[in-house]
């Protein structure tokens, strides 16, 4: 029924073409295979949940213009003129902002005057309001309390004793799931800071950290002598994030004209942090577009030709009672048979260059399923673009054959 | 005969639109994909340094925890402590030398309209300028001493001087750092270097500092850096002073040895500097320190990326594919006039005449596509830089060398495509087209 022989030794004739067109097919897979689980891994990681409210949360951080400035009351001044303002939800302050790209980390132990064996943390201190103002999910335990706050500077010395947690962190020094109320101690610090209450999540300053979603919250305001500013996190109802961010740096000059104000978004700085991701997601796609769209162009180009070459030969086979649908299926096996060769060398071809990325760039490794996805794929498009050229070979009419003989 | 072959090639590329149209999309998109990355990576590896890379070294110094090293097993920490930075300055071999970090301040100015902004600052001994060979436009560096004693002085960039005082000589003058007043003594060139090869720790694209001031000030200042400050040992800390003589690492230092011997006097200061310390209780590591040049910085630190090396490798195996296309297209293009060439071989043409006839077709689909690529590079150029909201704003475009490479690699890609065609059609029996005439 399927006419391989004859096929075969038509290709034989036309070996070289035949192997151009598997060649280019072979390194497509090679490269889409491989550019696939590239994208796959990245949007993964773009995707995870970072536990806040990223579209509705503004950043403001502010510098006095002279070092000689009274940071607490400033501070209370500030937080009692955003909150009124209609769409705010919470304010509060803060050492750093989530996924920013900067922030301060430091190990915690559930011993206390140990130095080996504990986990990293970023450690963010935050106003009483953090919570809310994150829009963060606590799952155990109590929030903070206005009284719980202490005054911090840059030195590192704890001073409060109560803290918030990741559920990553939590599980991560006491594995038994029984966190809440215990203690953890800074570095071969002997001072005890109790675990009050667990949020879900919080992916932390750094997006690309192996540990990000290690995160703890103390009850303090940061006031750095000698290096004095304040940074403040506005979380609105959402939708009302724009406006809101409008009016906001006008009251706080306002208010008090002598200080630097920079504001942001969380969205922004998350957009920031993973520009690297969505670059080579959006690359990488446009690298698989392309790549698709010149093969088929090139096996329909050159299936043309065979075809415009072979003009006798089909007149000939129809005259001799061929059907049209007998000449196009000799096309698209024609270009199936080559396509498989082709796909069978690219699959060869992905592994190695798989091999060769995760060796040396430290990317992920090539699932079986989607490299048989990406060949199938590649088939399909290899035989829809014959079936083109394959159509209009079936309407070749016998009478062709018999000119110009 | 050369002119006759190009008018030739026109005229055939004219008669088969379509699949010339083909050949030359494929080496455009082949050329624009590969160039728009190989722009990237060229430019994310420019060493601004480079007419000082045999003198200038970073310096590291491995002060690191006993139990394990700062990254990944064997990896020193990239910056100093102040203690240790300290003590290098005191020798007098390297002929330059710099300690500096990353700072910031409010800048405002006594009776002006100037709304007060945080620039960012370095820190730093007064060889920066000398070191990194950077142009003074007015005034100098500031005197030795203040690189030890406190003195409130800054050099301006020019951008920041253009700010402040309208581009005029603003030696001399005033301007409020934080709210403290400082004098202005220099006034340099503009000077942005990307990759930022001396200072990579923070980004390796960020500008170059606003204001330069003194290492001189930490204490008076009670200057946090900026940059990274990293420490692996918890040391009681309750003031400033215990800050200085931790054993946290923040501090860059770069120097400048004039020749090899220098370069060995420097290698055993510091190897001796390093035994002394053991004694006290430093350097609890193996001796281990580094000298490395600015080119060779900008590769240990990474600057060019996995990620950016994948697009390289994936973007020629892209182009690769366009040549194997093209090589396909072409193929077909030249056997269809293959009875053109059998005619012109039956009337005397010699077979390298058909094969450089058809080689220098090839070509002229090289030039168009490679012109067509070079829009397609500047356009791919300009969509990165969208896609990385500014952050690679200089790195993302053509210097006239990338320009020249591109058209270099369209006409490479595309007679490499074209030689096994030519070759095959200048095999061209003709007889065989003769007959059926």
């Amino acid at each position: 029924m399927l006419e391989i022989k004859p096929i075969l030794s038509a290709l034989w004739r036309n070996k070289i073409a035949a192997l151009l067109i598997a060649l280019q097919l072979a390194l497509t897979l090679a490269i889409v295979s491989n550019a696939s689980v590239i994208i796959s891994d990245r949007k993964e990681k773009t995707a995870r949940p970072t536990g806040i409210a990223v579209e509705d949360i503004i950043t403001v951080n502010f510098q006095p213009v002279s070092q000689n400035y009274d940071m607490q009351t400033a501070v209370a001044a500030d937080l009692d003129l955003i909150r009124p303002i209609p769409g705010v939800v919470e304010a509060t302050h803060s050492n750093h902002f989530p996924l920013s790209g900067s922030g301060s980390a430091s190990a915690y132990y559930n011993q206390p005057s140990q130095e080996t064996g504990g986990e990293v943390a970023n450690y963010y201190q935050v106003g009483a309001e953090f919570i809310q103002a994150m829009g963060m999910k606590l799952i155990a335990g109590r929030n903070f309390d206005p009284s719980d706050i202490q005054v911090a500077d840059l030195t590192e010395n704890r001073e409060s004793s109560v803290v918030i947690v990741t559920k990553q962190f939590a599980e991560k020094l006491f594995p038994e799931g029984d966190a809440l109320g215990k203690y953890i101690y800074g570095d071969r610090s002997s001072h005890p800071i109790e675990i009050i209450g667990i949020v879900e999540r919080n992916l932390g300053g750094w997006v690309n950290w192996s540990k990000a979603g290690n995160a703890v919250f103390f009850p303090e305001m940061l006031i750095a002598e000698g290096n004095l500013f304040m940074r403040y996190l506005v979380r609105t109802e959402p939708g009302q994030r724009d406006s809101v961010f409008n009016q906001l740096e006008e009251k706080l000059s306002q208010r008090d004209p002598h200080r630097v104000i920079e504001m942001d978004t969380i969205e922004n700085f998350l957009h920031k942090s993973y520009s690297r991701d969505n670059t080579m997601i959006k690359v990488l796609s446009v690298v698989i577009g392309l790549l698709t769209f010149i093969i088929a162009l090139g096996i329909v180009g050159l299936t043309t030709f065979w075809i415009n070459q072979r003009r006798k030969q089909i007149g000939v086979r129809r005259a001799l009672g061929a059907t049209r649908a007998a000449i196009g299926r000799y096309f698209l096996l024609e270009n199936g048979m080559i396509a498989s060769a082709g796909i069978a060398l690219g699959m060869a071809a992905a592994q190695i260059a798989n091999r060769m990325m995760v060796e040396s760039y430290g990317q992920p490794q090539l699932p079986l399923p989607t490299m048989l996805s990406c060949a199938l794929i590649l088939l399909i498009v290899s035989l829809t673009a014959a079936l083109v050229p394959a159509l209009r070979a079936a309407n070749i009419s016998p009478a062709t054959a018999t000119r110009n003989v | 005969m050369f002119g006759y072959y190009v008018s030739l090639a026109l005229r055939s590329l004219r008669g088969t639109p379509v699949l010339s149209a083909l050949m030359v999309a494929a080496i455009a998109v082949g050329v624009g994909a590969s160039m728009t990355t190989l722009t990237l990576n060229y430019m994310m590896s420019q060493n601004a340094l480079q007419h000082k890379d045999d003198r200038l070294y970073a310096v590291q110094l491995d002060s690191w925890a006993p139990e394990k090293a700062y990254q990944n097993d064997t990896q020193m920490p990239w910056e100093l402590t102040y203690r240790d930075a300290q003590a290098l300055l005191r020798s007098d071999i390297p002929s330059r030398q710099v300690a500096m970090h990353r700072w910031g301040a409010t800048v405002s100015q006594e009776n002006s309209e100037l709304r007060p902004f945080t620039a960012q600052i370095r820190v730093t001994t007064r060889d920066f300028f000398a070191l990194f060979d950077i142009p003074f436009i007015y005034g100098n560096t500031w005197h030795k001493s203040s690189d030890q004693n406190p003195t409130r002085e800054v050099v301006l960039s020019k951008k920041t001087n253009e700010k402040l005082f309208n581009g005029e000589n603003s030696v001399g003058r005033s301007i409020n750092l934080n709210g403290e007043p400082f004098t202005v003594v220099g006034v340099i060139e503009h000077w942005n270097p990307t990759p930022k090869v001396y200072d990579l720790n923070n980004g390796a694209f960020k500008n170059s500092e606003e204001i330069y001031m003194p290492f001189g000030l930490h204490r008076q200042l009670q200057i946090y850096s900026w940059g990274n400050l990293n420490g692996w040992k918890s040391e009681d800390i309750s003031n400033y002073e215990d800050l200085l003589n931790s054993h946290y690492v923040w501090v860059q230092y770069w120097v400048e040895l004039d020749n090899e011997k220098k370069k060995h006097d420097y290698e055993n200061f510091l190897a001796a500097y390093i035994e002394t310390q053991k004694t006290k209780g430093y350097f609890p590591r193996p001796l281990k320190f580094g000298l490395t040049r600015p080119s060779e910085w900008l590769v240990v630190n990474e600057v060019l990326s996995d990620d950016n090396r994948i697009l390289g490798w994936l973007s020629l195996a892209f182009l690769l594919v366009c040549v194997v296309n093209a090589v396909a297209l072409l193929l077909a293009k030249f056997l269809r006039k293959a009875p053109e060439a059998g005619v012109r071989r039956a009337l005397g043409a010699s077979r390298k005449a058909i094969f450089s006839q058809h080689l220098i077709e090839s070509g002229c689909i090289g030039l168009i596509g490679g012109v067509m690529g070079i829009l397609l590079t500047l356009l791919g150029l300009s969509l990165i830089r969208t896609l990385q909201m500014g952050r690679l704003d200089q790195i993302a475009s053509m210097d006239w060398v990338m320009m020249l490479a591109a058209i270099g690699l369209a006409i490479l890609a595309s007679l490499l495509a074209g030689i096994y065609p030519a070759w095959r059609i200048s095999n061209t029996n003709p007889s065989v087209y003769l007959k059926t005439q």
